[in-house]
């Protein structure tokens, strides 16, 4: 559960950065920074779960 | 014609933009702060700074290219070393005192330690380039 808190914190910081550096209204770049959270966190679980069926032990 | 015409529109970048550049890097969200750009000062450099020492606390550690790494050894550190480095002051900080650069491969948060430590260097990079925008008067 602490290894989905940390990447949380890791996605949000990051999109905050991406959010503010990119162009358009406020309103654009906060919906953008939102996506980009969302985005980190999808494709993470993602490949968690592919990961997880992959005999790698 | 259009040739001399389209050549006026490219604007060289002022020297204070430059100067702005190279303070964003050097400390994290110093470029935004002395264009009076406060929100982006402490959103930029708040990541940046809450990212590297979060970093270091998990017990990720800093490359550099040392005496030790020879041939491709060395090349294989200079990406993440790059990286590191644009974290600016606070890289050069823990390589005067010799802070961070120890693995602590046993420690269960090394590779996220690692991970804010890269990416940290990295967002200032991009933090960096804004500032020197704002400055040329290329962005808002």
């Amino acid at each position: 559960m602490r290894h989905v808190l940390w990447m949380t914190v890791f996605a949000s910081l990051t999109a905050v950065v991406f959010g503010v550096v990119a162009k358009g209204s406020d309103r654009q770049r906060l919906i953008y920074g939102i996506k980009v959270f969302a985005e980190f966190l999808v494709i993470a679980f993602i490949l968690g779960w592919i990961l997880y069926f992959l005999p790698l032990h | 014609m259009v040739t001399r015409e389209m050549d006026h529109t490219v604007e060289k970048a002022p020297g204070r933009a430059w100067m702005l550049g190279v303070a964003a890097w050097a400390v994290p969200g110093l470029g935004h702060l002395l264009q009076g750009k406060w929100a982006r000062a402490l959103l930029l450099g708040g990541v940046v700074w809450v990212m590297f020492f979060t970093g270091l606390a998990f017990g990720g550690h800093l490359f550099r290219v040392s005496g030790n790494d020879q041939g491709f050894s060395a090349i294989l550190q200079l990406l993440p070393m790059s990286a590191n480095f644009g974290a600016g002051l606070l890289y050069i900080g823990c390589w005067l005192t010799n802070t961070g650069f120890a693995e602590q491969a046993q420690r269960i948060t090394y590779e996220y330690g690692n991970t804010f430590l890269l990416v940290a260097g990295l967002l200032n990079y991009l933090a960096m380039l804004d500032a020197f925008d704002i400055a040329a008067g290329r962005k808002q």
